[in-house]
């Protein structure tokens, strides 16, 4: 009988200690891989290290827009700071002045470089994270 | 008059419903009154019919551009074909949420009609049933209704679909996938009336067997389908994305993989059992964290509905009320259920099982991917977003993992301990022959990637191991399980081709002007913009190019273009595609410069065929399951 629930305990250690080894291992994985968000002014207030990456969202400034070859430069604000970022590649259908923007990418030296782009799905529609921070 | 009518009818329905609960908790015993029993049952299934009528009369409202609707005026639009017009209705919260409601009826009528009256399960089922459909309804009713009116005056022209969703993929995915979610509280609802009654050695399996494998079909076919409109449409070459909303799809469908696993287990010998019950809940309860997920606005999504706090409050009670509901009963019959028999180490159902806790774990592993960056934005008010980084390094090694397993267990036999040595000689030439694939692969290929390489070779066991096994039977005359063997090789099938396509696709941005020609690499000798030309079609202007590439000396014609739609004033592209056995070419049509020149996204994406090979694979293996199962 004691032999019996000796043999029980150890059983529910091993299975606690590999579940407890596999959360970990994912948790540390989770957190190797998330992409903070951050707002311009967030960003600049930050400190960002270059080689880190992050999500940059805001509106696409008015005019800023630039096309070179088939590099985008333009500007992204949240009315209070502004970053610049480049992009390679083609932005999605529904990029545009003054409309909401997440860029994912890395920030250095007064640059954002973007590895993707993503605009809003529909035009009605608006991050919850860009909603908040629109003026009222 | 006829929205009335329609609003009318679904109210009735719910009506109906809250009396065959009243009724039932007046009269009901576990024995069976016929009298009683005949009225509920024909009162439950008018109330069905009555939601298939409103539905009905709500396609009509739709197709007769009835813009004193509100949901119509804002979804549809009087220039719109009728194949969109009806789709339209399901191309937002209300509409969708309608046609979720509709087949869930769908499935819960079918269902009860096909239990005999005489049945033990067949009123708890339907008790449990009623509840999930009038909860629902009320949801539509109360937080979300699709008849609202526009008061006084209707307006005269609809605010048009997204031109996104005018496709005929995505029109038919969402049916699709929703058959397939709610399918699945079928046996949710068969499992929670059976642990309710406690006649624990009812062989329950059977009955529900083929439902679950018909609800699979549909939810992988609704998967598959809304992956392939994502590859063409969208623009970015991607065909998964792990957004959220994506991940609630794959969570219910790799705990229904595994539920068809351990059921055939289960019903074959009688192991596994409260395995399979557990699985056979936790199904449904993730469609509807799925349903909570998308409807609540509460993770930011491509694919959310607008933001409403109200919606996702009673989502959340009502899903979390029902899945208590079922877990409560399933603990409180846990101590009773014990397995007449215990798993043999080393025999088939101990690799099957060991596969399940995989895809447990796999499951885990996604819900939290879903639900850290809101416990983190809660705890420390980060916003943070988790991308396919974190999937792809969680599921490498539980791919291999499962795939060494697959190929074990097909070696292994059913309730018959072996020896780790037979196991091991057993398999050694599929573990030789994949990997002196994977070194060719490499030597041809010169790219590596390790995570992509544990996919190729994952895929790789399966496939081999699968191919020698057909062989083998096929040489000696033995036995060979058809339905499972396609299935498997399908899934072989998947991880191969994700993984190479991961490593071999490419990207190439390009900046011409009309008429002008460039070198790109080379397997890409020439890239010419002969021509562009505005077209006007019935609710859009296009822009299109005419392009001429010679890939690999093959000259292909490829037309990407950019569409305006009148009514929202949005702009799409449509991709030009040209496909190959092994890769696609894939070309979209970006911006013209100040200067007048154009820019290009030009894409080679290997192996994408073969992922939408792998899904059809599979859904014929268990089509092939289901018929084999009816002709004995």
């Amino acid at each position: 009988m004691l032999q019996n629930r000796k043999k029980r305990l150890q059983k529910f250690f091993i299975i606690i200690l590999l579940s407890a080894l596999g959360t970990s291992l994912v948790l540390f994985s989770l957190n190797s891989k998330l992409d903070l968000f951050y707002s311009p002014s967030e960003m600049l207030a930050a400190d960002i290290k270059p080689g880190y990456r992050i999500k940059l969202g805001g509106m696409v400034e008015i005019g800023s827009i630039q096309r070179e070859g088939t590099t985008i430069f333009f500007v992204v604000t949240d009315f209070e700071a502004k970053v610049p970022v480049s992009f390679e590649g083609v932005a999605p259908d529904l990029f545009k002045e003054n409309s909401g923007v997440v860029a994912l990418g890395y920030y250095s030296d007064g640059l954002f470089v973007a590895e993707q782009i993503f605009a809003k799905h529909d035009e009605n529609y608006m991050p919850p994270e860009l909603a908040r921070q629109e003026p009222k | 008059m006829i929205g009335e009518i329609a609003h009318f009818l679904a109210l009735a329905s719910a009506l109906g419903l809250i009396l065959v609960l009243i009724f039932n908790a007046f009269f009901y015993s576990a024995g069976r009154h016929a009298n009683q029993d005949i009225l509920s049952y024909k009162l439950f299934h008018q109330s069905c019919l009555l939601i298939f009528i409103s539905f009905g009369l709500y396609i009509y409202l739709a197709i007769t551009d009835d813009f004193s609707i509100s949901y119509i005026a804002n979804h549809s639009n009087s220039q719109l074909p009728i194949f969109y017009k009806i789709t339209s209705i399901w191309s937002a919260h209300e509409g969708s949420m309608f046609l979720w409601i509709v087949f869930l009826t769908l499935w819960s009528t079918l269902f009860i009609n096909s239990l005999s009256f005489q049945h033990q399960l067949k009123k708890g089922t339907m008790l449990m049933l009623t509840i999930i459909i009038l909860g629902f309804l009320l949801f539509l009713l109360i937080t979300s209704n699709p008849f609202e009116r526009i008061l006084p005056f209707g307006v005269l022209e609809g605010a048009d679909i997204n031109p996104v969703l005018q496709d005929p993929a995505l029109a038919i995915h969402p049916p699709l996938l929703y058959l397939g979610y709610v399918g699945f509280v079928i046996s949710f609802s068969f499992i929670t009336a059976y642990l309710f009654h406690g006649d624990i050695h009812y062989p329950w399996e059977k009955d529900i067997k083929n439902w679950s494998l018909i609800a699979w079909i549909f939810l992988t076919v609704g998967i598959t389908l809304g992956s392939w409109w994502a590859y063409y449409e969208l623009g970015w070459g991607g065909y998964w994305f792990w957004d959220p909303v994506e991940n609630v799809a794959l969570m219910p469908w790799l705990a229904a993989t595994a539920f068809m696993h351990s059921l055939f287990a289960s019903s074959k010998s009688n192991i596994l059992k409260t395995w399979t019950l557990f699985l056979g809940i936790l199904i449904f309860a993730l469609s509807l964290f799925g349903a909570f997920i998308v409807r609540s606005g509460i993770i930011d999504s491509v694919h959310s509905f607008a933001n409403d706090p109200q919606r996702g409050l009673y989502l959340l009670g009502f899903s979390g009320f029902i899945t208590l509901i079922s877990l409560g009963i399933f603990a409180y019959r846990l101590p009773n259920m014990q397995s007449s028999k215990l798993i043999v180490t080393g025999s088939k159902e101990s690799f099957l099982s060991m596969n399940n806790i995989l895809m447990l774990t796999a499951i885990f592993s996604i819900f939290l991917g879903v639900t850290y960056p809101l416990i983190l934005e809660f705890i420390n008010g980060d916003k943070v977003s988790i991308g396919p980084p974190y999937y792809n390094t969680i599921f490498a090694p539980l791919i291999l993992l499962t795939s060494i397993f697959i190929m074990i267990s097909l070696e292994a036999l059913w309730q018959r301990g072996m020896q780790a040595r037979t196991l091991l000689v057993a398999v050694t030439p599929t573990f030789v022959i994949s990997s002196l694939i994977l070194y060719f692969i490499w030597y041809f290929v010169q790219i590596f990637s390790f995570l992509a390489y544990i996919g190729i070779y994952s895929g790789l066991l399966i496939i081999i191991s699968y191919l020698l096994k057909g062989a083998i039977s096929l040489k000696n005359k033995t036995y060979i399980n058809k339905g499972s063997f396609i299935a498997h090789l399908g899934l072989g099938l998947l991880f191969f081709a994700v993984s190479m396509n991961s490593i071999l696709s490419y990207q190439k941005n390009i900046n011409l002007f009309l008429g002008e020609q460039q070198f790109i690499n080379n397997s890409i000798s020439e890239f010419k913009f002969l021509d562009l030309q505005n077209i006007k079609a019935s609710n859009h202007d296009v822009v299109s190019a005419e392009i001429f590439i010679v890939h690999d000396g093959q000259p292909i014609f490829l037309n990407p273009e950019k569409r305006k739609y009148f009514a929202r004033g949005q702009i799409t592209s449509e991709t030009a595609i040209h496909a190959s056995i092994l890769k696609d070419t894939y070309l979209t049509i970006g911006d013209q410069l100040d200067d007048g020149s154009w820019t290009f996204s030009l894409q080679i994406n290997y192996f994408i065929k073969w992922i939408w090979l792998s899904s059809a694979l599979m859904v014929i293996g268990i089509l092939m399951t289901i018929f084999k199962k009816k002709i004995s």
